[in-house]
């Protein structure tokens, strides 16, 4: 236990200082994990002192935040699984931690980066509409999310740097590339040409050498001379009987006419 | 299939608490409710000794009625008459009801002179469900948990007789014990034990509890918004296809509601119109009825679709669904001010309903009708002017709306930027294999019911040599009718017999 106690410092005092220093962090984090495991408190089970559970869940939150700060998303994931028991089941017992909601929020734009919206609102569902619409670390993602279905596509752009804390940073590239990504799609179907100058800014491209490489990636025809950029218009459909599975209905059909007669 | 009772499992308890006590001083039942259970009782003991489960499902049947007509004489009564004097059952029963007056009803006289010598462990488990009941109907917080410890004393009890011919009985204790549970807001504390019985009912094949079970199961993990706990727990299991109707009906509630939280909104809707169909008449179970329909309108819109008006002039449904009627109206009209109004003034209701989330979702739903009606009325419109319409926050936004709303296929266009217009295209013909694939998939549904309705006949045993005994006198007495040449009549009382 005091082997715990000293450890748990020690991370304490890497965390704080400025700049955190994550390497040593993520080393006294699996040293720490292994001593929660053997205390009993990784997994909580049956009664165990509050203020250890409190200790506990410190331990994962910093671990959380660790591995947001050193890009490590699976790392992420697993932290923020063990810290689930904390929030939902010991949620009565334990006093609030000023940590939750970040996480929570952290977790919640994770899911709308990797485009896991089913489990986005699944998780969404779990917490109360007041916090939802008050906290700013959750009402950040809900909005991103509720401005990526509606196509408000310049709202999220523009709300990159309002992000609540310093670790949302971290996911702003990914959502950034996911949205231009979507616009892309919606130009090809929208537009038959569209002027590079336009397109950059519809892109949010800042000059035109990234558009220029972009719309290679994205296979456009690209009229340099007119300044242009061509989509290709798709043909039209082409509509095909399903003469298959009309067959095989009309059989069927004829197979339990049979039988009711 | 026979309609079974079906709680409003929803419904407020005050309001069935209501229903209770109003039906109480007017008995005019033609079967006074103690020799309806002495009766049941029987009936009871003759499914057991004949092995013939239906006897028990019709006892069950007549749950609900006879719910609402006990009190504590009555149980006592039955009690009293059903079980021998020093019978251990018949004190372990009393103990659950209060000390009555001296039992001053005249007719269990004629019964007190045969007092059966033995009762089957299956008729004490339905007196148990009936005082269970009884004392939940109560509104005292004291007797609801006396419910909940002969709730938790009877789940024992079943468990370990553990005989077959109790299953049907066992599943409608298992409700039981989750509405005691319920009432004393400990649903979470039941869990484990939901979930231990839900694995011995999957093992033995008890396909009735099992089916309850996983209903009580889903119901508490909703209770508490774990949808991705239900949704492991629907995934990992199988509901049994012989489950009865009102079970299925609760469990194609609770997957709808599964699916519409996961953005699955065409299976959401194909269950929730099973849970509707499925579902007890409108009047039986309002409660269930209308929590139901409150999801189908929300799934219904999140699908694109608009309900139809009747829904809403239903009698029963007509005042619970008003705050959904006013968000149809704005969905359909596109506006996008006044969705946000009657979000607003109904706000408290949606969350009681559990559907804010849901209906907040709603937002691009309205933009995307808004945009759909501008494509059908103009050829070419100005970006500024949808924004202006659609009270968008700016021209760019519109832009990229318009843009999305073209990708998604919710309007056939194209956007001219050099001039800032959006060009509308022409619609679709409303003919192609769409319609023929729905069209076939309504037959299949109309076949598959008859098929359902073939398998669910009931042929007795040896019915057939009575018909044959008919037929053969039948054809003696017309041998004598045409000696005597005289008319008679050919009496049919013998063809049917009482099934």
């Amino acid at each position: 236990m005091t082997q715990l106690k000293d450890l748990y410092e020690e991370l304490i005092r890497g965390f704080n200082s400025k700049p955190s220093d994550l390497n040593k962090c993520t080393v006294t984090l699996n040293k720490l994990k292994l001593g929660l495991i053997e205390a009993g408190l990784l997994l909580p089970k049956g009664d165990v002192i509050l203020g250890d559970l409190v200790v506990a869940r410190e331990v994962l939150e910093i671990g959380a935040i660790v591995s947001i700060r050193s890009r490590d998303i699976p790392s992420f994931d697993r932290y923020f699984a063990q810290l689930q028991t904390f929030y939902t089941d010991y949620s009565e017992s334990l006093p609030p931690s000023k940590r939750e909601y970040p996480i929570r929020g952290l977790n919640l734009i994770r899911l709308l980066t990797q485009n896991r919206i089913a489990d986005f609102h699944t998780t969404l569902e779990s917490l109360d509409a007041d916090v939802i619409a008050k906290n700013p670390f959750i009402s950040h993602p809900v909005n991103l999310e509720r401005w990526l279905m509606e196509g408000s596509y310049s709202k999220v752009w523009n709300a990159r740097e309002e992000a609540p804390a310093e670790e949302y940073k971290f996911f702003v590239d990914s959502l950034m590339g996911t949205i231009r990504n979507e616009i892309a799609s919606c130009e090809e179907a929208a537009y038959e040409s569209l002027p590079l100058k336009d397109a950059a800014t519809l892109l949010f491209f800042p000059n035109q050498s990234g558009l220029l490489l972009f719309a290679k990636e994205r296979g456009w025809q690209v009229d340099i001379s007119a300044g242009t950029i061509n989509f290709k218009t798709k043909g039209e459909e082409k509509m095909e009987i399903p003469k298959q599975r009309l067959i095989s209905a009309s059989l069927a059909y004829a197979r339990e006419l049979e039988q009711i007669v | 299939m026979p309609d079974v009772e079906m709680k409003p499992s929803e419904a407020k308890p005050a309001e069935e608490k209501k229903a209770t006590t109003e039906e109480k001083p007017a008995p005019p039942a033609p079967i006074s409710p103690v020799v309806e259970i002495k009766n049941n009782i029987a009936l009871i003991d003759r499914a057991v000794s004949t092995l013939e489960p239906r006897f028990t499902h019709r006892v069950l049947r007549t749950l609900t009625a006879l719910r609402k007509r006990l009190d504590d004489t009555i149980l006592r009564n039955a009690v009293e008459t059903i079980y021998a004097h020093d019978s251990a059952v018949k004190a372990s029963l009393l103990v659950w009801l209060p000390e009555a007056a001296v039992a001053d009803q005249s007719m269990d006289i004629d019964s007190s002179a045969k007092t059966p010598s033995e009762v089957v462990p299956e008729a004490e488990m339905y007196l148990r469900l009936l005082i269970i009941h009884h004392l939940l109907a109560s509104t005292s917080e004291e007797v609801q948990s006396k419910a909940l410890q002969l709730a938790n004393e009877t789940v024992e009890k079943m468990q370990s007789l553990n005989r077959r011919s109790m299953d049907a009985i066992a599943a409608k204790i298992w409700y039981a014990v989750d509405r005691a549970y319920d009432l004393a807001a400990e649903i979470s504390d039941a869990r484990p034990l939901f979930l231990a019985a839900q694995r011995t009912a999957a093992l033995r094949n008890d396909d009735e509890a099992h089916a309850a079970l996983i209903n009580c199961l889903l119901r508490s993990y909703i209770a508490y918004n774990l949808y991705d706990q239900a949704d492991k727990l629907v995934s990992k299991t199988t509901f049994p296809a012989s489950a009865s109707n009102a079970q299925f009906a609760r469990y194609h509630y609770y997957l709808g509601r599964i699916r519409a939280v996961q953005l699955n909104y065409s299976e959401a809707h194909t269950n929730l119109q099973q849970a509707i169909r499925r579902a007890p008449a409108a009047k039986t179970a309002p409660g269930f009825y209308q929590s139901v329909h409150k999801y189908f309108v929300v799934v219904e819109l999140l699908m694109g679709d608009i309900p139809a008006r009747s829904l809403f002039r239903h009698a029963v449904l007509e005042k619970a669904l008003h705050a959904y009627f006013e968000t149809v109206k704005a969905v359909r009209t596109g506006s996008l001010t006044q969705f946000q109004t009657t979000l607003k003034a109904h706000a408290a209701q949606f969350a009681d309903d559990s559907t804010y989330t849901l209906i907040l979702r709603l937002r691009q739903n309205v933009i995307k009708t808004g945009i759909r009606r501008l494509s059908l009325s103009y050829a070419r419109i100005s970006l500024r002017d949808i924004c202006v319409k659609l009270n968008l926050d700016s021209e760019e936004d519109a832009e990229y709306i318009v843009g999305k709303a073209i990708r998604d296929g919710v309007i056939e266009g194209r956007i001219v930027h050099e001039k800032g217009w959006m060009e509308c295209g022409s619609q679709k013909s409303g003919y192609g294999p769409e319609v023929s694939e729905v069209f076939g998939r309504r037959i299949a549904f109309c076949l598959d019911l008859h098929n359902q309705s073939v398998k669910a006949m009931r042929y007795p045993l040896n019915a057939h040599r009575k018909e044959l005994a008919a037929a053969e006198g039948a054809r003696e007495r017309e041998k004598e009718l045409a000696k005597e040449i005289q008319e008679g009549d050919l009496d049919e009382e013998d063809l049917g017999g009482d099934f």
